[in-house]
């Protein structure tokens, strides 16, 4: 059986080797990626205040399309089929109101928050009742309201101590007594076995596999923020930004990369897609979090003004004197980070360089298009 | 006729007098209680008044023993002047919530005394087979 494992396993890796080179080279197995946490200052504040969030939410660039997809139909029995309705103008207008409202359900991100202490509080000592039984007693206290966070879980231990228990037991007991859907007592395989999670990432399965450490794990554990750093560094190795996007882990990818000052491969992919305003967000951002870059106030200056513009997910066609003004300075502004801040200073000034072309061709065929039509 | 609810039935008579006891809802070789108030007179089969925990005696795979305890409701029935029997009392002393119930001290003493008595015969044994050899 293993022999035949093992000439399975050769015959994969020689068929990366001849078909795929850089698929091969960059196997995390032989990569071995550390998992950074944050354990030092606490990034909850930063990351909850509201020009954060809001940034993050604009990074993440919905796509209703990708937000409203069928993903699976394990809760409803039968799919139902889509309505197509004659509305007004005024009800046209609810419903896309109705539908930004269950798009930000959707894409609320989860929270990231610094790595719990763990819990080490004795109540009482009482060496009279060793001997009393060899085993632990857990004791829940299961009144009515009492969110799990606060729910009282002591144990008394075989030497007689009584004592609060530690968060792994509380989650344990939590989940007996009050079951999560989709949260299993035992850690799945998945997690436990570094062998199939790393397989996992290696087919990108990346949103499947952070929305299933989310249900998993409480944010503040140090496995969520582990399993979730070496996701958020392959995904980065690999610059597959885009099966993120419009899923509500963009944002706190976003915010892994910037608060450890690794941003320049998700930099560059954005001016290689050319999303030069996306490009000075993520500048704002980052003047938000460590307020070290010499265009700092020029970014977040500049924020006030991208964040009124519809989002935008196809390339454009067209374009007016407004947007032509906002996107100079953005180019600008990136130019200016590229040359002082940036680590992959060639690469993104290529990247800059090309988009500065294409751009410069599109302003000439819409402003000589505005012409032809009589307009300017 | 269906049988009443395990969670209880809600049915009381407010001058009877209540008790909070374990109550043997597992199957054969499996025991697991209830911690129920019931009338002090009703057998364990008949219906209780409202369920107030459960308790696992069977240490699960991390050799622990859960109990969960509804200490709102547990409190309320006090109040009402509930009568508390022996085991639930060992059980809600050992988490604290009363003093500890002296049979649990009691237990506790007699195991040690137990542990030592088989420790001395085991020692007792061991120095007879090496003066024999």
């Amino acid at each position: 059986m293993s022999l035949l494992k093992l000439v399975q396993n050769n015959t994969k890796s020689a068929f990366f080797r001849c078909n795929e080179p850089k698929i091969f080279l960059i196997s995390s197995r032989k990569l071995s990626i550390v998992p950074s946490i944050y354990d030092g200052e606490d990034p909850a504040p930063k990351f909850f205040s509201s020009g954060i969030q809001i940034l993050l939410k604009r990074l993440t660039r919905p796509d209703f399309a990708k937000v409203f997809r069928k993903r699976n139909n394990s809760n409803i029995s039968v799919l139902r089929t889509p309505k197509y309705k004659f509305v007004t103008d005024e009800e046209l207008r609810m419903e896309k109101l109705k539908a930004d409202k269950s798009a930000d359900r959707l894409l609320q991100m989860p929270p990231v928050v610094k790595v719990h202490k763990p819990i080490d509080d004795v109540l009482s000592i009482d060496p009279a009742l060793i001997g009393y039984d060899s085993a632990k007693y857990l004791f829940t206290d299961i009144s009515f309201g009492v969110d799990n966070e606060h729910r009282t879980i002591i144990e008394r231990d075989p030497d007689g101590t009584l004592r609060s228990c530690d968060h792994a037991e509380r989650k344990r007991l939590n989940q007996i007594y009050f079951p999560m859907q989709g949260r299993k007592i035992r850690e799945p395989l998945i997690f436990q076995d570094e062998e199939k999670f790393h397989s996992l990432l290696d087919r990108l399965q990346y949103e499947y596999v952070l929305d299933r450490a989310c249900v998993q794990y409480e944010p503040d554990e140090p496995t969520y923020h582990k399993l979730t750093s070496i996701t958020y560094q392959h995904i980065d190795l690999k610059s597959m930004y885009d099966l993120l996007r419009s899923t509500r882990h963009f944002g706190p990818l976003a915010f892994y990369l910037t608060w450890h000052k690794s941003v320049d491969n998700l930099m560059l992919e954005l001016l290689q897609s050319a999303d030069v305003r996306e490009a000075v967000l993520l500048l704002a951002l980052r003047q938000a979090l460590h307020g070290d870059l010499s265009s700092g106030e020029e970014s977040s200056a500049l924020v006030s003004q991208i964040l009124p513009t519809p989002v935008q997910l196809t390339k454009k066609e067209q374009l007016s004197e407004e947007d032509i003004q906002l996107d100079t300075k953005c180019i600008e502004c990136v130019d200016k980070y590229i040359n002082t801040n940036s680590a992959m200073k060639s690469q993104q000034g290529l990247a800059l360089q090309g988009f500065r072309e294409h751009y410069q061709q599109l302003v000439e065929l819409s402003r000589g298009l505005k012409k032809a039509h009589g307009a300017a | 006729m269906p049988l009443p609810p395990a969670s209880g039935t809600g049915r009381y008579f407010v001058k009877a007098a209540k008790s909070i006891r374990l109550i043997r809802q597992g199957c054969t070789n499996r025991p697991f209680y209830h911690i129920s108030v019931t009338h002090r007179r009703r057998l364990n089969s008949q219906a209780v008044i409202e369920q107030l925990g459960s308790y696992d005696p069977m240490p699960n795979t991390n050799n622990e023993k859960l109990v969960a305890l509804n200490l709102e409701r547990i409190k309320f029935w006090l109040g009402q002047g509930a009568h508390v029997t022996n085991p639930v009392g060992e059980l809600l002393g050992l988490a604290g919530f009363f003093p500890i119930h002296p049979r649990s001290y009691m237990t506790a003493w007699r195991n040690r005394r137990t542990e030592r008595e088989n420790q001395a015969k085991a020692e007792k044994s061991t120095e007879s087979t090496t003066t024999e050899v």
